[in-house]
């Protein structure tokens, strides 16, 4: 048995580990799960991030916020700023695995993970997040819509570590992320949609619309954000966002749904999402998580 | 009749009746007050002191796994065994080779330990594996090599039943079977139930109604996978297991291995639930030739996608069309159907199963004509059976959305139908038997009132109704009872705790023949060598058959106390009671000594030993010489009969269903622990609303499992429960078990689904025909009635 | 490679030296003995498995046994004080919060870390903060009860 373990309280400490290729590994969520369902075998070599201070936690920057890649969901999902001013990732937070998972899983492994269900993904890109990547050499930003490169793939190199995830200012906008749930707990997205709107008076001024599971990585869709701009963010406009974003979407058929099933809820949680943001766009209240409160709505 | 090696609940039901002349009737008493029970295995469970067969370690164990076939239907062309046999760590390999040529089933012999020549289904074991890790055995498994060439896999259910169909066994006319099995090529079993003349009142009939139902196969899902530890000293083995039927396995494991009953051990720590999915011979007999050849203990413990994947009990999927012929008033005059049951790969108790969903396809209604055959066909996927009220939930799913759109047609209420059709006492039942005493319609109008039944409600809420029943299996059963020298009691079951509280229970029993406290009483149980046969905790039988042995050997104490006070007190033997641990004159306070007192006398000489079995009841007779494939359901002993009421919420956007309410009232005869039966019924309910809602089997073509994992095989979690109102309807039979009670433990989750999918229908104006009504299933169903 | 490590476990101290891929629950259920801890599953899905680190609930099927050095884990084992059973284990049991009892252990820390964090929790955030537990007897009716029970009781004690 070979294998190196380190778990180191300096980032520099991390980072030498990972350049001579051990692999970071933070909740264990993700990677030690896939390893008992034999998806992959767990790496030889092993870097442990929960110990660097420095990684975790969140604070506000110029207008902004910036999350440390350790930040759990449950600490996302409890900070007051993200959930009056992000809104979107409180609601994807709140619902990502369980109770456990999101104590412990953390942000910054959901992204290296590159998910296409990743739940806080669509909420990062609408916010136009930037991820803060560090190697033993230097610093990078990737904008969140560079960062996936396909399921499980992304634009990280070997060498790097994700230390932090920074949201930019966005003033008065409203957010919501919807997932379809098949149960009140414990899902994983089948579909998903999120929805970022600025409005000015009654028009939507802005529209930032993304879609989650729905194609091998989040992305948005810009059909559905023009149609969206420049309406009142009424059932109609949501709708039509709605039919937009799902004639966009290139689901699979695989053993959670079928490819028409997919594209059919891909309309309606487009519709809910925009309608939810709108409403908090507004300061209506929608409670957190938007899924469970979307329930049934039209 | 084929010698039955196999103890398990259905098979010695269908023994004990055949042989059944005369019959035991006990008074039926009215209900005794609650006494707050704390289980005795509760704070070994609560505090993690308690141990499960996988906690367990002996010296020098090794570690076991398993080598499966991992395709449907293939034949083996080569069996290599020689890179595992060399990997080091590796103690032994044994494969079909190294284990007695034998076949074996319950009432259809056409199984051996491990495949020889072909697979059938992809969980079909090959080999096993025994090494110093899990680890390394797992490797070593692997290393098998095996040549496989494919054959045909015979997947769908109506293709299977066809004459022309490739066949699953080539050698089916061969194999050893129950007499009364009817079979022929791919259908395994047939079961019919006549009566009187469909056909002719079907054609007078005012109003026919025909329907088709498909159900996907669904698991138990017990939350501890089994694990299996045997361990040989001479030429005896010790099996520690996780099974529900521990005389079942021993005799299992003689027939299989070649043993005497005496030479094998059964114990079972405490067990993680079974729902029947750890009923019949598991996996002991391999885990025992492992141990025997590798000279070692060996402990196999399932992964959750071993436990998902290699049972040979998930449970069965159907297709049900379903006939009614009414009158204009709303009374059923005939009632015809044809049900397809997917038998899988091999029979375990299966062949039996059919002829209960025939029985469910009757219901507990009044027709007096009735033409319904039930084919069990075999496929290549994992062998089905018994998993908590096998078939019931699936027919009375069909039947009772059957009987809403019967009801529709004819525009009457869907209650006032049933309140209609439903049996009375005094009304025949399918194959002729009398209904006793019996509390169904209580049952229908306290579920629907508990829901509000006929009361608005919000837009997009509804309620559905579903009623059904269910039998009692009388069975035989012992147990021993001692009162020590210090007035404590000891009572040595053979019955089987699988988490039910029915074991835990059987104290309750025994304190009252004898003027004790439940809790004076310790019990030693799961024990193939410490106590007397009992068939298990399965069919819902335990405090049905074991209660009355309690009871019995109880009952032999008390005879002894009383004798001894007799002398002691210089009383009439007919003066004397038992009561507040004492023995004293009948209503007399100074005339009196104390059971301790007693027990300590008895010490010195004329130990204080009960043993009990007593007779189990009858089960109702019948006139069923036109049924075929009789296996011994043409009548239901002390049936239990119950209705569940659902409100749900639709979202008519995506098909997700919420169920926001349910009503499960339930004539279970006399309920002795009120608590633990509750618990019952809440456990049913929430595995009747999965497999309402979300657990199904998802097969690809080839009938291999898609969704082997819990991800995507969805129970119920807490958070998807609704509020359920539990009501008992006091109905004690003359004929039922001690005390008037009747089975409590399987019925819960029968008619759950039905009324959850009659509550959707109402809810859309669309029905859904098949089972697990998924968002997905509903969305489109609505799409093909012009909805979305 | 085995690296040396010291599991703080239900307030006693375990050095011991293992292997970079064993999961924690791996650990306290083979070196330490302490097999209240259950694996039901493979995917995080059951719960069975759940420990608490550092009063946080945590699977233990999927967390590595090194990253818990120096970390407080409390397992089902910790939670009575000698021969007196914890509120929450005693209203489990008068509850009918107990069958078969292998979801149990998972689910009296599930429910030790909800009431930590929210000593007076609605019926929603119970069954919300033990959601991701499954038993298959009880319909989790008299496990709802039993914490209800005990946060009653450990409310009124405070």
């Amino acid at each position: 048995m070979g294998g190196h373990f380190s778990a180191p309280s300096s980032l520099s400490d991390a980072l030498t580990a990972v350049a001579a290729g051990h692999r970071p590994v933070a909740g264990g969520t993700d990677l030690v799960v896939g390893t008992r369902q034999g998806k992959w075998t767990l790496p030889e070599d092993l870097v442990a991030l929960d110990r660097i201070a420095e990684l975790h936690g969140i604070v506000a920057t110029d207008g902004g916020l910036r999350i440390g890649a350790t930040t759990s969901h449950a600490d996302l999902a409890a900070d007051q700023a993200i959930r009056e001013r992000w809104t979107a990732i409180a609601d994807a937070a709140s619902i990502v695995g369980s109770p456990a998972t999101r104590h412990i899983g953390t942000l910054g492994g959901n992204l290296a993970n590159a998910s296409p269900a990743a739940e806080t993904s669509g909420p990062l890109l609408c916010f136009e997040a930037l991820v803060e990547v560090r190697s033993a050499t230097g610093s990078r930003r990737i904008a969140l819509a560079d960062l996936f490169s396909g399921p499980g793939r992304t634009a990280i190199r070997q060498d790097e570590i994700i230390v932090a995830v920074e949201l930019p200012e966005l003033a008065g906008a409203g957010s919501c992320y919807v997932r379809l749930e098949f149960r009140r707990q414990m899902e994983i997205a089948v579909v998903g949609a999120t929805a970022v709107v600025r409005l000015e008076g009654d028009i939507v001024r802005e529209a930032r619309i993304a879609i989650t599971a729905l194609a091998p990585t989040v992305r948005r869709i810009a059909a559905a954000e023009s149609s969206l701009i420049g309406s009142d963010g009424g059932p109609a406009a949501a709708a039509e966002a709605g039919r937009l974003a799902a004639g966009a979407a290139t689901p699979i058929s695989d053993v959670r749904a079928s490819l028409d099933y997919r594209r059919a809820m891909a309309a309606v949680v487009v519709r809910r999402a925009v309608t939810g943001a709108i409403a908090r766009a507004r300061g209506e209240t929608l409670l957190i998580p938007a899924s469970a409160s979307t329930f049934g709505a039209s | 009749m084929v010698e039955f090696w196999h103890a398990q609940t259905f098979c010695a039901y269908l023994v004990a009746r055949r042989r059944l002349r005369t019959c035991a009737i006990l008074a039926p008493m009215t209900a005794i007050p609650p006494p707050a029970l704390i289980r005795q295995d509760g704070r070994d469970k609560v505090t993690g002191s308690g141990r499960y067969a996988a906690d367990l370690t002996v010296t020098g164990m090794l570690h076991g796994a398993f080598r499966v076939a991992d395709v449907p239907h293939a034949r083996i062309r080569r069996l290599d065994t020689t890179a595992a046999r060399a990997l080091p760590g590796v103690h032994a390999v044994i494969t079909a080779a190294d284990v007695p040529d034998h076949r074996y089933g319950a009432f259809l012999k056409d199984r051996t330990l491990f495949a020889r020549d072909v697979v059938r289904w992809e969980g079909e074991l090959i080999a096993a594996v025994a090494a110093t890790t899990p680890e390394i055995a797992a490797r070593a498994a692997a290393l098998i090599d095996i040549d496989l060439e494919a054959l045909p896999s015979v997947t769908d259910l109506e293709l299977a039943a066809r004459p022309d169909s490739p066949l699953v066994h080539d050698a089916w006319a061969t194999y050893e079977a129950d007499e009364n099995l009817v079979r022929d090529r791919n259908l395994a079993s047939r079961s019919t139930i006549v009566k009187g003349d469909a056909a002719t009142a079907m054609a007078e009939a005012d109003i026919v109604v025909k329907d088709r139902y498909v159900a996907d196969g669904s698991h138990a899902v017990p939350i501890e996978p089994r694990a299996i530890l045997a361990e040989w000293t001479g030429d005896h083995v010790t099996i520690w297991t996780s099974t529900q039927v521990p005389f079942a396995v021993r005799s299992g494991v003689a027939e299989t291995l070649g043993l005497a009953q005496n030479q094998i051990r059964v114990i079972v720590p405490h067990l993680g639930g079974g729902f029947g999915a750890k009923c019949e011979l598991g996996f002991e007999a391999q885990v025992a030739a492992l141990s025997k050849a590798a000279g070692r203990a060996v402990k196999v413990v399932f992964s959750r996608r071993e436990e998902f994947l290699l049972p040979d009990h998930r449970r069965e999927r159907m297709i049900m069309e379903l006939e009614t012929g009414v009158r204009r008033d709303g009374t059923i005059v005939a009632r015809r159907g044809h049900l397809i049951v997917d038998n899988g790969a091999y029979s375990m108790d299966e062949p039996f199963l059919g002829q209960l969903a025939a029985m469910f396809a009757v219901g507990p209604y009044r027709i007096p004509n009735i033409d319904i055959t039930a084919d069990t066909v075999y496929t290549n996927t994992q062998p089905s059976g018994s998993v908590r009220a096998p078939t019931g939930p699936t027919t009375c799913w069909a039947l009772e959305q059957h009987h809403d759109v019967v009801a529709e047609r004819l525009g009457l209420d869907p209650v006032e139908f049933r309140r209609r059709n439903l049996v009375h006492e005094g009304d025949t039942g399918p194959a002729g038997q009398v209904f006793e005493r019996i509390g169904v319609l209580e049952t229908l109008e306290r579920a629907a009132a508990a829901v509000g039944w006929g009361k608005p409600l919000p837009e997009g809420e509804a309620i559905g109704v579903a009623t059904g029943w269910w039998p009692s299996f009388p069975l035989a059963s012992g147990a021993h009872l001692t009162i020590n020298a210090d007035g404590s009691g000891t009572i040595v079951t053979g019955a089987q705790e699988c988490g039910t509280g029915a074991v835990m229970a059987l104290p309750i029993l025994a304190a009252e023949v004898l003027g004790m406290r439940p809790d004076q009483f310790r019990i030693l149980y799961q024990d193939t060598d410490a106590g007397p046969y009992d068939s298990g905790a399965s069919g819902s039988q335990t405090t049905f058959n074991n209660g009355r042995a309690v009871i019995a050997a109880a009952t032999e104490v008390r005879d002894q106390l009383l004798e001894l006070a007799a002398n002691l007190l210089e009383a009439n033997l007919a003066d004397l009671e038992l009561v507040d641990g004492m023995a004293r004159v009948k209503g007399s306070s100074t005339a009196s000594v104390s059971i301790a007192d007693l027990a300590s006398e008895a010490s010195g000489a004329g130990l204080l030993l009960g043993r009990g079995s007593g007779l189990p009841p009858p089960t109702p007779a019948v006139n069923a010489a036109s049924c075929v494939g009789r296996l011994g359901a043409e009548s239901f002993a002390a049936p239990t009969f119950f209705t569940h009421a659902a409100r749900v919420k639709v979202d008519r956007d995506t098909g997700v269903v919420r169920v926001l309410e349910i009503a499960a009232a339930h004539e279970s005869g006399t309920i002795i622990n009120p608590i633990g039966a509750a618990g019952q019924i809440y456990g049913g309910v929430a595995m009747g609303m999965g497999q309402a809602l979300s657990e199904g089997i998802q097969l690809s073509a080839d009938g291999r499992q898609r969704n082997a994992y819990l991800l995507d095989y969805k129970l119920q979690t807490v958070a998807d429960m609704p509020p359920i109102h539990v009501d008992f309807v006091d109905a004690p039979s003359p004929t039922a078990g001690p005390k008037g009670l009747k089975g409590i433990a399987e019925p819960p989750n029968v008619p759950t689904p039905g009324a959850i999918a009659n509550a959707i229908a109402r809810a859309l104006g669309t029905r859904i025909h098949e089972l697990p009504m998924t968002p997905e299933r509903i969305w489109g169903a609505m799409a093909a009635n012009g909805e979305s | 490679m085995r690296y040396p490590v010291t599991l703080q476990v239900n307030e006693t101290s375990y050095p011991l030296e293992i292997e970079p891929g064993r999961t924690l629950l791996s650990v306290l259920r083979g070196e330490l003995g302490l097999t209240g801890s259950k694996e039901g599953c493979d995917d995080s899905e059951c719960g069975a498995c759940i420990v608490l680190i550092d009063g946080r609930p945590v699977n233990s099927c999927s967390y590595l046994a090194l990253q818990a050095d120096g970390r407080q884990v409390t397992t089902v084992e910790g939670l009575a004080s000698g021969s007196t059973l914890h509120p929450l284990q005693r209203a489990f049991l008068e509850h009918g919060g107990v069958q078969c009892g292998f979801c149990t252990p998972g689910m009296l820390i599930s429910a030790t870390a909800l009431l930590r964090a929210n000593p007076d929790p609605t019926e929603d955030d119970i069954r919300a903060g033990l959601s991701g537990n499954l038993c298959r007897c009880t319909g989790y009716v008299g496990i709802v009860a039993a914490v209800q029970a005990a946060a009653a009781e450990l409310t009124r004690a405070d």
